[in-house]
């Protein structure tokens, strides 16, 4: 755990890069400090390894003053990546990364076995790679030797500044999505530094909002940031369509689906009509003997058909984009189903086999339920830290809205495994984190519906 | 007696200030030597400079020239000359402008060369020909160099003249070279001292002639060993 | 030009070669030992950088005949008188190389190398230092080869090198003799120049393969021209 208290860093020339910050970055987690060019978020994560000393305020890592430890011996405790990675040009990619244990005084083979493995690890080829020097690399594999180089010597804590702002788009996800998997296995307590809300959104189990002039303005789940920003500025930094976008965050498996107008190919025109109209349907989907989707039959059309055509003859709309109930959420419905060109999503399990259909009705019944449930979770898990603080006699501190952020930041330190929360949805854009907020604030509930 | 003593000794005795071995009657052959060497030196040197930074033929092979320049032994060449021309003016004049060539020549194309092609582009862009260009941007923005390729080859053209003494040359070399002859350390010492006033003094001449022709803009660039 | 004279008189043509080769290598080698830690001062503290470029600018405009006279009176006649004013100069070229070598150790892996733990000291040595490398050697072949030529001109104060040569020949009116040593001086820099490049090249393994053309100072001396 670290925690900063009350911490103040200003130059001689007047500028508070930050102010009186009161931050506690839980174990295991990844803590994103997000905001724009002069908030003090880089300053902020170089004062945990000292590369910036606070004009005023105390850094207690794991309950000692940061203050305390000698430099180099704590910097060799904390993994550093940075945007430009500061590889070593003279060294082999194995040795770069075996420079921590080196420096701590591995043999030279358990250094260098270690770095083979973390190569591994983040998914750079050993057998090619291990002897090239970094300027024969590209951009993503530089990047990923920065970061195995930065775990090599297993530090419990990595600080990132902004890792991945220098490479392209496209690299840039696969990075985070490589980041994500390897902290699934390794849980370092991790402090990211980003200007992109999107990658805090995305990447992190805490996001910590700044504004210019050092100030630390919200402190949240991804969740609760779209759900509650805590005014003007953080809605405006978060971005429009966060409704949309919180909807990353609750899993797609409580959608109640239809199956009734699911039919297999060999079935008769007229049974088909009958189904439809039982149903009130004007759509039917055809599925194959595996149940695989092969297009949408208009129950209109079928009426005009002779009743023992089958409905493998029937002219189809294709289904276009499905979705996945157990991995996928509730945005990737939302989105199936925009895309739809009957105005349904198809769900389908893992061998693409259909589960059923979602009708834009049954689609937002999911969505007020997940979003219901986790302003309750949120409320619930206020109202237990406002009483434990009232309690504790804790004196309320400047902003209100870090004192709740705070009490809220104690009750997830308890959430466990988050392995299972990671949904990453086949769109590919944010993490479908069903509810790691709703699930840390209601204390280890697994639904992301229902109990608060 | 210390170096400085021998000297003050040997420099305050008034006789050394008359006379065609006087003391300026010698610092004038050897500036006058430095300076005629340097402007024979430029007039061919700094042109022909220019035209290759300009175009960038033979850049590589100019770089590798001026290079081996460097291990040229000034006395064995000075000596060579002297060997193959007896006494004339070419024997010192030779030597000292082919020392004096090759930092002017390699500082005048590298600083033609190196201005910033965004630069070139840009004035491309607005429609200047290749001479205007050449006049009006690059020239401006080489000056510093070429300053610094004159007042290097200077260094070496001083140096030299005084070396050339040993091939019974005037200048003030002689001092050293006719006291070292006659084990009068007094002359030899004074003599040198002179050399390193004149050396020092040819130095600032260099550092105000860039100041008058460079650019204000451009004045923190070029400023010798950086 | 008398052939003959060359295997009649080899034993001293190799004596005088190697003292020139002394007279060359040493030198440079002090000055870089004391270059070192005077760049390192001068990236540390800004201010001294100046000051200490401009006392190199003067002194390397000093006639090298000049020094070696100044010097008599303290060393004598010996291989001190030359070697420490070569030095000098050596020193005035090598101290932008190191200055020159650190300054272009990239920010981003400087930082890096402090946040992972190294101290100061070690980051100077294992980090900044080998990589300015190509620089400093590219700095050391000027050095060197200056030297090697500088050497000749300590003749006229009676210490020994090939312009042993260069005066005998001229005093005897003997032309071979100074046109073997002038063959051997520029031979023995050339040889001396191609011992450093294949020196730093094996220091520098990391630009082995770098795609592209080696830069065009690849030949004798190759410093960026700046003295």
């Amino acid at each position: 755990m670290i925690t900063f208290e009350d911490v103040t860093k200003r130059y001689p020339g007047g500028t508070v890069a930050v102010d009186a910050l009161d931050l506690d970055i839980p174990d295991g987690k990844i803590v994103v400090l997000v905001g724009p060019s002069g908030c003090g978020k880089t300053t902020t994560l170089r004062m945990i390894n000292r590369l910036v000393e606070p004009t005023s305020g105390r850094i207690l890592l794991d309950g000692s003053d940061i203050a305390d430890t000698d430099p180099a011996r704590l910097r060799r405790g904390i993994g550093y990546v940075i945007q430009q990675t500061g590889l070593f040009p003279h060294r082999t990619i194995e040795d770069n990364i075996a420079t921590v244990p080196l420096l701590s005084g591995w043999s030279k083979r358990a250094a260098r076995a270690r770095a083979h493995e973390l190569m591994d690890l983040v998914g750079l080829d050993t057998a090619a790679m291990a002897r090239r020097y970094p300027h024969q690399l590209s951009g993503g594999q530089q990047q990923r030797v920065g970061v195995a180089r930065a775990l090599a010597a297993d530090p419990p804590v990595l600080l990132m500044d902004e890792p991945f702002s220098a490479v392209d788009p496209i690299v840039r996800a696969s990075l985070q999505d490589e980041l994500i998997r390897l902290q699934d296995d390794l849980h370092k307590t991790v402090v990211l530094v980003t200007h992109d809300v999107e990658e805090a959104i995305k990447v992190g189990d805490l996001v910590a909002v700044f504004r210019p002039g050092g100030h630390l303005v919200q402190v949240d789940t991804p969740e609760r940031l779209l759900a509650e920003p805590a005014d003007e500025y953080v809605r405006g930094f978060v971005g429009f369509d966060r409704g949309i976008r919180r909807l990353s965050f609750f899993p797609a498996d409580r959608i109640v689906l239809t199956t009734g107008t699911v039919l297999p190919a060999a079935t008769l025109a007229g049974a088909a009509v009958a189904a439809a109209r039982r149903a009130g349907a004007s759509w039917l989907l055809v599925v194959d003997a595996d149940r695989r989707p092969l297009g949408w039959a208009a129950s209109a059309a079928l009426e005009s058909a002779p009743p023992e055509m089958p409905l493998s003859a029937a002219e189809f709309v294709p289904v276009g984009h499905t979705f996945r109930p157990d991995t996928d959420s509730l945005r990737a419905a939302l989105d199936a189903t925009v895309l739809s060109r009957t105005e349904q999503a198809v769900a389908v399990d893992e061998r693409g086999g259909v589960l059923g259909t979602a009708s834009y009705e049954r689609l937002l019944t999911a969505i007020r339920a997940a979003e219901d449930a986790a302003d309750q979770a949120a409320a619930a898990g206020r109202a237990r830290a406002q009483a434990a603080a009232a309690d504790s006699g804790r004196a309320a501190d400047r902003n209100q809205a870090a004192d709740r952020n705070r009490a809220a930041d104690r009750n997830r330190a308890g959430d466990g495994n988050r392995a299972a929360d990671r949904n990453r949805a086949a769109d590919g854009s944010e993490a479908a984190d069903g509810a790691v907020g709703a699930q840390a604030a209601a204390g280890g509930d697994r639904s992301g519906g229902g109990t608060a | 007696m210390g170096f400085f003593t021998y000297a003050f000794n040997w420099l305050s005795s008034s006789q050394q200030w008359h006379g065609a071995g006087g003391i300026p009657a010698r610092v004038l052959q050897h500036l006058g030597y430095t300076g005629l060497s340097l402007l024979v030196a430029a007039l061919i040197a700094v042109p022909l400079g220019i035209v290759i930074g300009h175009t960038g033929r033979g850049r590589f092979a100019l770089v590798s020239l001026a290079n081996i320049w460097r291990a040229i032994p000034t006395l064995g060449l000075l000596i060579m000359m002297a060997v193959l021309l007896g006494f004339s003016a070419l024997t010192w004049l030779i030597p000292l402008v082919v020392l004096a060539i090759p930092p002017i020549l390699v500082n005048s194309c590298e600083g033609v060369a190196g201005v910033d092609p965004d630069l070139k582009d840009a004035a491309l862009g607005m429609g200047m020909t290749q001479w205007q260009l050449l006049r009006k941007v690059e020239l401006p923005l080489a000056t510093p160099l070429i300053v610094l390729g004159l007042r290097t080859a200077a260094i070496f053209v001083v140096a030299t003249a005084t070396i050339a003494a040993e091939i019974a040359l005037g200048g003030l070399g002689r001092y050293i070279i006719d006291g070292l002859a006659a084990d009068n350390y007094g002359e030899v010492a004074g003599g040198a001292l002179i050399v390193v006033v004149l050396a020092l003094a040819v130095q600032l001449f260099f550092a105000g002639v860039r100041r008058l022709i460079v650019p204000t803009g451009l004045r923190s660039q070029g400023k010798g060993p950086r | 030009m008398v052939w003959s004279w060359i295997p009649q008189n080899w034993t001293i043509i190799w004596q005088y070669t190697l003292d020139n080769a002394f007279l060359g290598l040493v030198p440079p080698l002090i000055g870089l030992i004391v270059a070192i830690p005077l760049g390192v001062a001068s990236v540390r503290w800004r201010w001294t950088y100046p000051p200490l470029l401009s006392l190199a600018s003067a002194i390397y405009a000093l006639p090298s005949l000049a020094l070696f006279v100044v010097l008599i009176d303290y060393t004598g006649l010996g291989n001190l008188t030359v070697m420490i004013p070569l030095a000098l100069f050596s020193l005035c070229i090598l101290l932008p190389s190191v200055v020159d070598g650190l300054r272009g150790v990239a920010e981003p892996t400087r930082q890096a190398a402090t946040a992972m733990g190294f101290g100061d000291v070690r980051r100077l040595f294992e980090v900044e230092l080998p990589i300015s490398t190509p620089v400093v050697v590219a700095g050391l072949r000027v050095a060197v080869v200056s030297s090697i030529s500088l050497a000749s001109v300590g003749q006229l104060i009676g210490v020994s090198s090939l312009g042993y040569f260069f005066i005998d020949g001229f005093q005897r009116d003997f032309p071979t003799e100074v046109y073997v040593a002038l063959v051997l001086v520029l031979a023995l820099a050339l040889v001396c120049d191609l011992i450093l490049v294949a020196v730093g090249r094996l220091l520098t393994p990391w630009q082995r393969d770098q795609r592209g053309r080696r830069p065009a100072t690849a030949w004798l001396g190759g410093a960026p021209w700046r003295v």
